[in-house]
């Protein structure tokens, strides 16, 4: 399965669909460290806000390959489950580059001394939080699921915006708690609520990723 | 390889495009299969290529190693036709050796440096044979393959699929264009109205004749003619 990651991730790259959320990255980092904070908070919303982003990158780099190139690939690899799970692993490791950035970029630019071992953790337990929440969305919205490029788009960042509005409700701590997790940094209660907030947020992520895995059984 | 009861259909409401399907693919044979537009020649391979699976009945013993050429092969991926056959081989896990061997075969050498956006139709094709015949295939799949290829893989092609089918593989291709008409022993399959009708073996070969008739005379020959059970075509 690894050499057709391999392929897939080399068709993204040199396409250069890649950019897009390279340059929405930047500029969301340019917006979130323009003005000094402390360092856990800043990675708690830098983690929630960028969702968008890792499930963009999901979206393109599943784009990216023919529909007709996904039946050869999955001949090729001997079985259309390995087709439809290596997209998913390039997806995912695209998203763990980008998080990768988001995380490292500030502690070279911003943030004026090496945070504490234990924020830093947190920060990236939260980034990788959001890169299974926007791999998941992103997959959900790709062209192999919904084939008209409009409607996948609102669904990306119709979904991405229900998501948020969704967790200030009541019920916010059992969906994909992104408004919560950013309130309970910012009043330090997060190492309170991050059990539930991890449990509930893998739970919706595994959910999409079996829906999408699914779905595509008759989506070639 | 066999398909019990394969019914099919893309979404739980959509309608059936294949119906309680009872095929059998004996190990050497080579199936021609032919149907107009839309009759579900595509979706039959896909469900052969193990590419979707069927909404209802079962495919049983398909073979490990499945060649698939699709009717138009996707130019518009960011490689060389050797970095793509290359990633094509990893892929399957084989040794790139083949890419050359058959490449020459096909009289595609001059095409491997090139980027697949600059391939023409018919060279885009050969790209399509190529990966889909890297690892010798114990069931190749061809979704109309003759179309756009010059003469020379024309002539070649039914000759690989002969090699194949010796080697004990099962080659299906959709063929529009009738190439494997006359091919020996071909089983023939029409795909109509969500079945599959197959014919077995070689199929007659049919001629046209021309019978210039007095107008006149023209009714009680052509009745003649169909009485004898002949196809009568009347032109003016």
């Amino acid at each position: 399965m690894i050499p057709l990651v391999r392929f897939k991730l080399a068709a993204y790259t040199r396409s250069h669909r890649l950019l897009q959320p390279v340059i929405a990255l930047c500029a969301m980092l340019a917006i979130f460290y323009s003005s000094p904070g402390p360092a856990l908070e800043s990675y708690s919303d830098s983690a929630a806000l960028l969702i968008i982003v890792f499930a963009w990158a999901a979206k393109s780099l599943l784009d990216t390959e023919p529909p007709t190139q996904r039946l050869i690939s999955m001949t090729a690899a001997g079985n259309p489950r390995r087709e439809v799970v290596s997209g998913l692993a390039a997806a995912f490791t695209v998203n763990l580059g980008l998080a990768t950035v988001a995380v490292v970029a500030p502690l070279l630019i911003r943030f004026g001394a090496l945070p504490p071992p234990g924020d830093l953790a947190r920060g990236v337990g939260l980034h990788l939080l959001g890169v299974c929440v926007g791999t998941a969305l992103g997959a959900l919205a790709s062209a192999p699921i919904l084939t008209s490029p409009a409607t996948s788009l609102v669904v990306l960042f119709g979904g991405y915006v229900a998501m948020l509005l969704l967790s200030l409700t009541p019920i916010g701590g059992f969906l994909v708690p992104i408004m919560p997790w950013m309130r309970a940094t910012n009043s330090g209660k997060l190492d309170e609520v991050l059990p539930q907030i991890a449990a509930a947020t893998l739970l919706w992520s595994a959910a999409g990723v079996l829906a999408y895995l699914r779905l595509r059984r008759t989506r070639p | 390889m066999r398909l019990s009861k394969v019914s099919f259909r893309y979404s739980r409401r959509g309608p059936w495009v294949l119906r309680e399907l009872d095929l059998t693919l004996a190990p050497g044979t080579v199936i021609e299969v032919t149907g107009k537009n839309g009759a579900g020649k595509s979706t039959l391979l896909r469900l052969l290529a193990g590419i979707v699976p069927p909404s209802r009945g079962t495919v049983s013993q398909r073979p490990r190693v499945v060649g698939y050429a699709p009717d138009v092969f996707p130019v518009g991926q960011p490689f060389t036709v050797t970095a793509y056959l290359t990633h094509m081989a990893e892929i399957r896990g084989i040794s790139p050796d083949a890419i050359a061997r058959l490449a020459e075969r096909l009289e595609a050498t001059h095409l491997l440096g090139q980027p697949l956006g600059d391939l023409s139709k018919g060279s885009a094709q050969k790209v399509g044979l190529i990966q889909s015949l890297l690892a010798p295939p114990d069931l190749l799949i061809l979704d109309e393959p003759f179309a756009g290829l010059d003469a020379h893989t024309r002539g070649e092609l039914p000759a690989m699929i002969g090699e194949i089918a010796a080697k004990g593989g099962t080659v299906v291709v959709s063929d529009h264009q009738n190439q494997l008409e006359n091919f020996p022993g071909a089983d023939h399959w029409l795909v109509a109205g969500g079945t599959v009708t197959t014919q077995q073996g070689e199929r007659p070969k049919q001629v046209v004749i021309e019978v210039l008739v007095d107008a006149a005379e023209a009714d009680e020959v052509e009745q003649k003619l169909q009485a004898d059970g002949y196809t009568t075509r009347r032109t003016p």
